[in-house]
């Protein structure tokens, strides 16, 4: 019997083998535990990188408490109705009697009433064109806007009563429209929009020429019909309902005057209303909108509210303005010839529709087309007066004098306190993108006259503004000042104070108790919970020496600090905290210099300290310099320390120097997310953003300078 | 402190160590040693493992303090003074007895700052550029490297290494030069140079070797002081003379053992 030839490898384990499948499922379940805990951590940072994005950026619905546009309007009617020789008048006969007794009178009103005194008034052209069916319903004329019905096909058809309501409406526009004082549509305007309702209702395809138009029966159709939008168009349309229910309409005709813009937004977001009354076309925006809501708008043009500038048949030397001159004529100017050279010396009377008109509103916006951005400085500010109050006014006078302030200035004091753009809801990143759809409709239908924007709230401004109640206005400013403040005393307290501390307890400390003694507080200390560096803080630094870390000892008395809660004993509460973390690196980083250089040193009869200066100092730079970076990043992100010391949470002002109060970033952020409104915190995760890139800004100057120091050293 | 540059050198001895005795805390390393280093002459110290030899020749410039516990008893002469006088600066002892180690241990610096570093730090005057280049010559490295003076004294070989740590000990101009197993870590065509610069250097310096390497001390050194342990593991002095009479004609019987190789 052959013996089996041992092999050397061979373990003196009998089970070795069979236990070799074991160890090694052993191992590889060892390695799936480490990666999986890798993997873990890894899915954490992102997941935590991402709640934080997912607060900085989103949608913001931003109410405007005046519109710009509203505000430019009633800066231009004020001037208007503040002209000299100005009669403003609610009833239109009125204004037609003054416009007509005396040639150097001008004024404006609805063109259908124009019609009633062709007699004694004439008509201007304006830009070239005259007011005649032709040129309104064109749209040649400038002073005149078309008024619009918008549907779509599948209501119409989905439900008869609103096809009925449309039928009713176009059959009998033409014949009340003036009645109402808008303008009739030419027969072809009419035809193309009988077309459309044709084409819609799918009753039949024709074409223009042979249309042949059915007369529905109202009381063939029940159920309510819902429409919103213009106000301009809703004295027609109430008009034309209640004939239509006159005729037998059994339901209700629901018309709701919010303007076109948000009608379109109720049509296209909200979906909850069956028609829009527009005063102008739609957008191609909201078409967009509309069809990503599967509704596709169909345009039904019933009429055009035109206004007629207007003098005296005795009138003989105007017939034409442009729009510039109305301008002039019916604000600055006083006399005829102040507007053109050529017309008579004599003052301008003025007769326009009084401050509740919409006319007026019309004209103005119509004739002055001007954003709130282009209006001179004096306006702004007479603007800016008349809406704020005289405190507030006085307060932005004494920081700093209107005449020496400039137009964008001026400009943005008006935007942020008359405009006053106010949040009134924000939606996190992540709903905003995947759900875009949900978040427009949300907003349509709570704030219809917010505007949705997608904004960043980590942004230019955030960083250059100070601290602010208003969190739209709020920026980081005085916190980064007050963490750079921080630090740069931490650091200046603690690097020397420590690398100092561990050369000595590396080269020159002997072993004996006492130096083991303060070795192992070290030790212990850098385990010491942070707020309670904090309490050492308060009781040694703002207390004891608030003769010093109040500025008192270098004659700075300012009451706002002189209780010692400053840069100075925030910076020096931080060093202490992070002194221990410093020593303890350092000491490993000089530990680790090779025994064999101080011994070269020395053996060329330098001293300890020139070894120690030349030698082991610059090679345990690295090291030390990484440990230090270690170090002041944590005192960076130190909230509760800061909190004890007495950190100010709301300051505005920024730090000038150690003696000054502070705050810094993270108890900025702590601040904040503590705030109930939802805004608070997505500045709060915009600040978090600022903080993280303020650490690795530091830490990579940190690290590149070192990599220089250590690349020149080994030269 | 006192001043030792300006002396004569006294007697015929460049450096005695009188009943010496080294300590590591309780620990006698070396016992009532007494040892005459003849000037310009290569003394070699020999003898097994453990013996003390390191720690002998560390007692001659005081590297032995390096090590917190050590201390010593007795005397060492240089140049008329005990260098463990009252009066007298460890660091100006080594300036005078320069020391070069086992393993090359070049600053992480550049071969020229290598060599300028002692030197400027002892407050030397002169041109630098030509001590540099007198104490590379000197340690036979200077056509080696005075191309690439500015690059880091890593860059060169471990025996090239070796040659440049000689040089920056001769920079500061010592009057004694330690070896300890300085020609032992290198390869054998590397050793045989370093062997050779002793022996140029010894026309100019007195030099203190350090050798577990018997045929090394024969080639090398004019005299030879042979070191064993006792019972308490503490070195102490067989035998000291001429190299050759140790080597062939050795007087005490323990030397005879060890050189031929009966023991160590």
């Amino acid at each position: 019997m052959a013996t089996r030839q041992k092999s050397i490898f061979q373990a003196k384990d009998p089970d070795f083998h069979d236990n070799l499948p074991r160890r090694h499922r052993a191992a590889k379940g060892w390695q799936v535990v480490l990666q999986a805990s890798t993997v873990i951590g890894i899915i954490v940072l992102v997941a935590l990188l991402l709640n934080i994005i997912d607060g900085a950026f989103g949608y913001v619905a931003t109410q405007n408490s005046i519109e710009p546009e509203d505000l430019v309007m009633g800066v231009q009617e004020e001037l208007m109705l503040t002209a000299p020789n100005t009669v403003a008048s609610e009833d239109d006969n009125e204004l037609a009697e003054g416009i007509a007794s005396s040639p150097y009178a001008i004024g404006y009103f609805g063109y259908a009433y124009y019609l009633d005194r062709v007699d004694e008034l004439r008509p201007l052209t304006v830009d070239g064109v005259a007011p005649t069916a032709e040129t309104v319903d064109s749209g040649a004329y400038g002073l005149a806007r078309p008024l619009f019905l918008y549907s779509t096909a599948e209501i119409m058809q989905e439900k008869p009563e609103v096809a009925a309501y449309l039928n009713f409406y176009l059959d009998r526009v033409n014949q009340e429209i003036e009645g109402v004082g808008y303008f009739a549509l030419g027969d072809e305007a009419l035809n193309a929009a009988m077309l459309t309702w044709l084409n819609a209702t799918g009753i039949e395809t024709v074409d223009a020429e042979t249309v042949s138009w059915p007369v529905l029966d109202p009381q063939s159709v029940s159920g309510n019909v819902k429409t919103a939008g213009s106000s301009t168009v809703y004295p027609l349309s109430a008009r034309m309902a209640e004939l239509f229910q006159a005729a037998g309409y059994p339901g209700e005709v629901e018309i709701e005057s919010i303007g076109s813009t948000a009608g379109f937004r109720r049509f296209c977001i909200a979906e909850d209303t069956d028609i829009v009354n527009a005063s102008r076309p739609i957008k191609r925006a909201e078409v967009d909108l509309c069809n990503e809501a599967d509704r596709e708008p169909v345009e039904f043009r019933v009429g055009t509210d035109a206004l007629a500038v207007v003098v005296s048949q005795e009138n003989d030397f105007l017939t034409e303005v442009t729009t510039e001159q109305l301008r002039q004529i019916f604000t600055t100017a006083e006399t005829w010839s102040d507007v053109d050279p050529g017309w008579p010396d004599e003052p301008i009377e003025r007769f326009i529709p009084g401050a509740d008109s919409g006319t007026l509103d019309f004209f103005t916006e119509s004739v002055f087309d001007q954003d709130l951005a282009d209006l001179p400085k004096e306006t702004l500010v007479a603007t800016l007066q008349d809406n704020v109050s005289k405190g507030l006014f006085r307060r932005f006078e004494s920081e700093m004098p209107f005449e020496d302030r400039s137009k964008e200035d001026v400009y943005g004091l008006v935007v942020e306190r008359v405009v006053e753009p106010e949040i009134v809801q924000t939606w996190p990143l992540f709903e905003s993108v995947f759900g875009r759809s949900e978040v427009l409709a949300e907003a349509a239908a709570e704030y219809p006259d917010a505007e949705v924007s997608f904004v960043s709230w980590l942004n230019p401004k955030f960083i250059v503004n100070p601290q602010s109640a208003n969190p739209e206005r709020a920026g980081v400013r005085t916190a980064i000042l007050g963490s750079l403040w921080t630090i740069l005393i931490t650091i200046l307290f603690a690097f020397p104070l420590g690398v100092g501390a561990a050369i000595y307890l590396e080269e020159y400390a002997v072993d004996n108790r006492i130096n083991r003694l303060i070795q192992t507080n070290i030790n212990n200390l850098a385990g010491v919970p942070s707020i309670i560096y904090g309490m050492l803080g308060l009781a040694v630094f703002v207390r004891m020496l608030e003769v010093l870390t109040s500025g008192k000892l270098f004659g700075l008395v300012d009451p706002t600090t002189a209780n010692g809660r400053t840069i100075l004993s925030a910076g020096l509460t931080l060093g202490l905290l992070i002194l221990p973390l410093i020593i303890i690196n350092s000491q490993e980083a000089i530990k680790s210099v090779p025994n064999s250089l101080r011994q070269a040193g020395m053996g060329l009869g330098a001293t300890r300290w020139q070894t120690i200066w030349h030698h082991v100092l610059p090679n345990a730079m690295p090291g030390v310099l990484t440990g230090t970076i270690l170090a002041v990043s944590r005192a960076i992100g130190e909230t509760a320390p800061l909190v004890v010391v007495g950190a100010s949470t709301f300051i505005t002002v920024d730090p000038t120097n150690p003696f000054s109060k502070f705050t810094t970033l993270p108890i900025q952020i702590y601040q904040w997310t503590s705030r109930p409104q939802d805004e608070f915190r997505n500045i709060a995760a915009a600040a978090i953003l600022v903080l993280l890139v303020l650490l690795l800004t530091l830490n990579a100057t940190a690290v590149l300078l070192r990599n220089r120091f250590s690349k020149r050293r080994m030269g | 402190m006192t001043d030792m540059s300006n002396r004569p050198r006294n007697g015929k001895y460049a450096i005695e160590a009188r009943d010496l005795s080294v300590y590591y805390g309780d620990f006698r390393a070396v016992k009532t040693v007494n040892l005459r280093i003849e000037p310009r002459k290569i003394t070699a110290i020999i003898g097994p493992s453990g013996c003390g030899k390191s720690t002998m020749l560390r007692a001659f410039n005081r590297m032995n303090e390096l090590v917190p516990t050590a201390w010593a008893e007795g005397e060492v002469l240089f140049q008329g003074h005990n260098i463990y006088g009252d009066d007298v600066d460890a660091v100006q002892v080594r300036r005078h007895i320069g020391m070069v180690f086992q393993k090359p241990n070049p600053f992480p610096k550049t071969i020229y700052e290598n060599v300028a570093w002692g030197a400027r730090i002892n407050g030397y005057k002169n041109s630098m550029d030509e001590l540099v280049e007198k104490s590379l010559r000197q340690a036979a490295l200077w056509d080696e490297v005075k191309d690439k003076l500015d690059q880091s004294g890593y860059s060169l070989s471990g025996g090239q290494q070796q040659r440049l740590c000689i040089a920056r000990t001769i920079a500061v101009r010592p009057e004694i030069i330690l070896m300890d197993e300085t020609a032992s870590d290198l390869e054998p065509v590397a050793t045989l140079k370093i062997e050779d610069l002793m022996r140029q250097l010894a026309e100019n310096y007195t030099i203190i070797v350090v050798t577990h390497n018997m045929q090394q001390a024969a080639r090398v050194s004019d005299r030879t002081a042979f070191f064993m342990m006792d019972e308490d593991r503490a070195g102490y002095l067989v035998e000291y003379g001429p190299t050759k009479e140790i080597f062939t004609n050795p007087h005490n019987q323990r030397t005879e053992d060890y050189i031929t190789g009966r023991f160590g």
